[in-house]
């Protein structure tokens, strides 16, 4: 861990270079140094050099760890200077090089150790005590003892004493010096803060402690055990910057007391003396600053909670905001879907009875004088001031584009030729002077005199611009979606499957809704069901492209979620102001399991012969509302026969009905005749909910998992020679099912008069499919032939006797005809009994 | 084309005789149709089609039968056309109503002896 107080760069193992910067600290550190060293001397015990407490050493430590160890000369001469009048100068120069390495050593253990000089772990504490103070204080120890010896102060059997005093001393400076430096120099780089309201207490505990030291050191020592817990009080509240003073304030009082052998030191001998007087300080420093750290390390671990904690609530804070905000988003769109139908609604009547009354221009022309008058709203129309200028046919007809001219001058001249009184009505463009163009809607009456030629002529003029405008739009919409819709479904083993899309009829509604069914690896296939919110050729195109993603990340083989995630970044790039709701949905008709992934969709019908019901998803937003959203699977076992439907609101969502009735209604319609086959669903919903024009977009996809054995399946090219192949096919089947020869007879020869109808009017030469899919239930068997053509020829004679065989083959046939094909539908009750 | 796989045909005393065999549906229809046509002389009194071998036969059948008929009327020419009773073509040409505007027999011989003297055929077959 890196200490937030930096120690400058110094090393281990590189000797540092001194600048000349560095004088000036070297100078200062070795001023203190000596003022140290003379302050320590004063507490000696023996002698004037065995002193219990060293507090140079500790202010060397901390001055190396702060400021790196090229400021040794300091010290190093410092001590020289300490010790050379006590001693000789070889002993001196050996001590004062023992006082030098040993706190080298020190601060460079601790920084290896990732010692924090805030002192506010418990491990920190350890390290102080263990390296900086017990194991480093060994250099200088054994290199004075060896000094002291050398110089022969002392008797080489007295080398251990004065070792283990040297040693201590040297080990209490560091413990009790050098918190107190650190604390001092790292004052405000601790949080929290100390401000002036904790000083009262702070000045309250400092005259509680230097009563109760001096208390106790002058009555005997029995006093003694009341400065622990008076310690360990201020560790507690103030931490290191309480307990770091606090042990030096003690040690101080406990040392000067010893020394001059007062109180309760002063009948005790001197090797007593020393190892209580040792003993007492490494007991209150340990238990200050092990107290301290301790309470730092865990008022660290509560703030970091409290900070994983808030952090935690304002995740889901946002969370529930970004819900709230799809919510108001989604519920809001929905009004806004609203009112701009309800506007639409409003201004297409108004515009109708503008057109009616304001935009309709009158015209007179007398063909004899040739004079021209406008009314002042034709002159509008134009885009002129009234009677702007004289009117004339030539300059009325200026206005009007070449090739619309020439259709007006000859509806005209066939109008006179033929002297009829009503002119035909013709649509023209003209130029406005701002060079818009607007269309025009021309009806005349013709004014013959007795004789019978034509004499004046009378008409009004309407612009139609905007109805022109509207119905190209929808027109085009609708177009852009049926191309941007799949044109067949694909077969897949296992499945029927069955779609619709009912453009709206009116208005410009057509463009956002979309379905899709990709076919992808093992058998499985992808459903898609969405509606890009918004109506026209915009939507429309989204639409197809959101289509065209969903179906390439789905070929890719993401997982449902990721295509929905996916499809939620795409409308973001595509569109950044539109959304949609969709839902994907994997199925595997293998085992039956069916994975959806719901965007704000309304919910898939689930249809069993039980009846019918909602699969309530997990609430999650449209795609291109909430950003990163992990959507979520959800799945369900489909049981072989069960079907699902998914579909568009324009479904459920009707203006002259509440949404919660049309959700019931759709229930109640799809639970219906369970056992019906998805092609009788689509048509079925439709017809049930739908009575009239669909005024939204509908787009429906059906669902069933087959019941394996009992489905046909068949594809054929529409080409007359692969009737035989089918036909084989078929009979095979029908007899593997259990169908009796005539019955079997019957329904293939009604099949392939379906199919010979599809090749001969659905297609051109060469062109396209025809599905054929069957299957049986309990009595009946039903034969489903599908084309994707458009029948060129309705149903005449030939078409006729195909489908008079079909029916009398197959009473209860349907035909449906659409852009996007033909589907017959044959049923036919099986006989169950034997015949020819 | 004068030659089709599924035609046979054989003429005799003015009467030829088609033995139709295997399936007849869109895809072969109009084949059959001219190499019947082709088939038939114009000095044929007329043309018995025979479909006892017929495995299968569709609305492309029935419309080739009724499309002969309408062009063998054109030139005076019987078509009489053979369907054993409970066959799958009687029941198909029964069900699309053929037996109501052409005249279908059981056997050839019985077929030929009508083209050959009409008269002897009753107007209509009793209701």
């Amino acid at each position: 861990m890196t200490s937030p107080v930096g120690i400058r760069g110094d090393r281990p193992g590189v000797v540092p270079r001194i600048s000349r910067d560095d004088l000036v600290p070297i100078l200062v550190l070795g001023v203190l140094y000596y003022a140290a060293a003379r302050l320590g001397l004063r507490l000696a015990i023996v002698e004037d050099n065995i002193t219990p407490l060293w507090p140079p050493t500790g202010l060397a430590l901390v001055a190396f760890l702060r400021y790196g160890w090229r400021l040794w000369p300091g010290v190093a001469i410092a001590a020289f200077l300490v010790n050379l009048p006590i001693t000789n100068v070889p002993a001196a120069v050996l001590t004062a090089a023992g006082n030098t390495l040993a706190p080298i050593l020190a601060a460079w253990l601790l920084e290896r150790a990732g010692f924090r000089q805030q002192i506010d772990r418990v491990r920190d504490v350890v390290a102080l005590v263990g390296l900086g103070a017990l194991l480093s204080m060994t250099i200088s120890a054994t290199i004075g003892s060896i000094a002291l010896v050398l110089s022969s102060r002392i008797a080489l059997d007295e080398f251990w004493g004065a070792w283990t005093v040297w040693w201590a001393g040297d080990a209490m400076g560091i413990l009790v010096v050098a918190p107190f430096l650190l604390c001092v120099l790292t004052w405000n780089q601790v949080e929290p803060k100390l401000g002036l309201r904790r000083l009262p207490e702070a000045l309250v505990m400092l005259a509680l402690l230097i009563g109760a030291s001096v208390f106790a050191m002058w009555n005997t020592g029995q006093l003694l055990f009341l400065l622990p817990p008076l310690v360990g009080w201020i560790a507690w509240r103030f931490q290191l910057r309480g307990a770091a003073p606090a042990v030096l304030l003690v040690s101080t009082v406990a040392a000067w007391a010893a020394s001059r052998m007062v109180g309760w030191f002063a009948d005790l001998s001197l090797t007593e003396k020393m190892l209580t007087l040792q003993l007492f300080n490494a007991t209150i420093a340990f238990t200050a600053f092990f107290l301290s750290a301790l309470v730092s390390e865990r008022t660290r671990a509560r703030e970091r909670l409290q900070r994983a904690a808030d952090d935690l609530e304002g995740r889901v804070r946002q969370r529930t905001s970004q819900l709230v905000e799809a919510n108001e988003h989604l519920g809001h769109e929905i009004t806004e879907r609203r009112d701009a139908e309800t506007k639409l609604r409003r201004s297409e009547h108004e515009l109708a009875e503008a057109q009616d009354l304001a935009r309709l221009g009158r015209w007179e022309w007398d063909l004899g004088s040739g004079t021209v008058t406008w009314s002042d709203d034709l002159f509008r129309i134009h885009g002129y001031a009234p009677g702007a200028f004289p009117m004339t046919f030539e300059k009325a007809v200026e206005l009007v584009p070449e090739e619309d001219r020439q259709r007006i001058e000859r509806n005209l001249a066939a109008a006179l030729a033929m002297r009829r009184r009503e002119v035909p009505d013709i649509e023209y463009r003209i130029v406005r002077p701002d060079g818009e163009l607007r269309a025009l809607l021309g009806r005349a009456r013709m004014f013959f005199d007795d004789a019978g030629s034509p004499v004046r002529m009378l008409g009004v003029v309407q612009d139609v611009t905007e109805r022109v405008d509207y119905d190209r739009q929808h027109r085009i919409a609708e177009t852009l979606q049926r191309a941007l819709l799949p044109q067949d479904l694909p077969m897949v083993d296992g499945l029927a499957l069955a779609a619709r899309y009912l453009p709206a009829e009116v208005g410009f509604k057509a463009g956002g809704d979309w379905y899709d069914v990709i076919p992808l690896v093992g058998g499985r296939v992808g459903l898609v069901i969405g509606d890009v919110a918004g109506h026209g050729l915009e939507a429309a195109s989204v639409m197809g492209q959101l289509r065209m993603a969903v179906r390439a990340y789905a070929l890719e083989g993401h997982r449902p979620a990721d295509v929905v995630a996916h499809a939620d970044s795409v409308i973001r790039v595509v569109a950044p102001d539109e959304i949609a709701t969709m839902t994907y949905v994997e199925v595997d008709p293998a085992s039956g399991a069916v994975r959806f992934v719901g965007a704000g969709h309304p919910p898939p019908i689930a249809i069993d012969a039980e009846g019918a019901r909602y699969l309530e998803l997990p609430k999650q937003p449209p795609i291109g509302v909430a950003a990163g959203w992990a959507y979520e699977e959800f799945v369900v076992d489909v049981e072989r026969g069960a079907k699902v439907v998914l579909y568009t609101d324009g479904l459920i969502d009707r203006r002259d009905i509440a949404l919660e009735e049309g959700l019931e209604r759709l229930l109640a319609a799809a639970g219906r005749d369970p056992g019906r086959p998805v092609e009788a669903v689509c048509r079925e919903l439709i017809t049930a909910l739908v009575p009239g024009e669909a005024a939204d977009d509908i787009a429906i996809l059906a669902m069933e998992r087959l019941r394996v054995r009992e489905a046909f399946r068949f594809r054929m090219p529409a080409e007359p020679a692969e009737l035989a192949r089918m036909r084989r096919a078929l009979g095979g089947w029908l007899r593997g099912v259990g169908v009796e020869p005539e019955d079997t007879n019957d329904l293939v020869l009604a099949c392939a008069e379906a199919c010979s109808n599809a090749i001969r009017h659905a297609y051109g030469p060469g062109a396209g499919t025809v599905d054929i899919e069957a299957h049986r239930d309990d009595g009946a068997v039903e034969v489903v032939v599908r084309d994707f053509g458009r029948w060129r020829q309705r149903r005449g004679q030939d078409g006729g006797r195909g489908l008079a065989l079909i029916e009398a083959l197959a009473p209860s046939m349907r035909i449906e005809r659409s852009e996007r094909g033909t589907v017959v539908t044959m049923r036919r009750t099986l006989r169950g009994a034997v015949s020819v | 084309m004068t030659e089709h796989p599924n035609v046979t045909i054989a003429a005799d005393d003015g009467v030829v005789v088609a033995s139709l065999s295997g399936e007849i549906d869109l895809s072969n229809a109009a084949e059959i149709t001219d190499a019947l046509l082709v088939g038939v002389p114009n000095e044929a009194l007329g043309l018995v089609i025979d479909l006892s071998e017929v495995s299968y036969i569709d609305s492309a059948g029935v419309r080739m039968l009724a499309e002969l008929d309408h062009r063998l009327g054109w030139r005076a020419q019987a078509l009489r056309v053979v369907a054993p009773e409970e066959s799958r073509s009687r029941r198909v040409l029964e069900i699309a109503g053929l037996e109501r505007v052409l005249s279908l027999d059981t056997t050839v011989e019985a077929a030929r002896t009508s083209v050959q003297d009409p008269s002897e055929e009753p107007e209509l077959p009793d209701g």
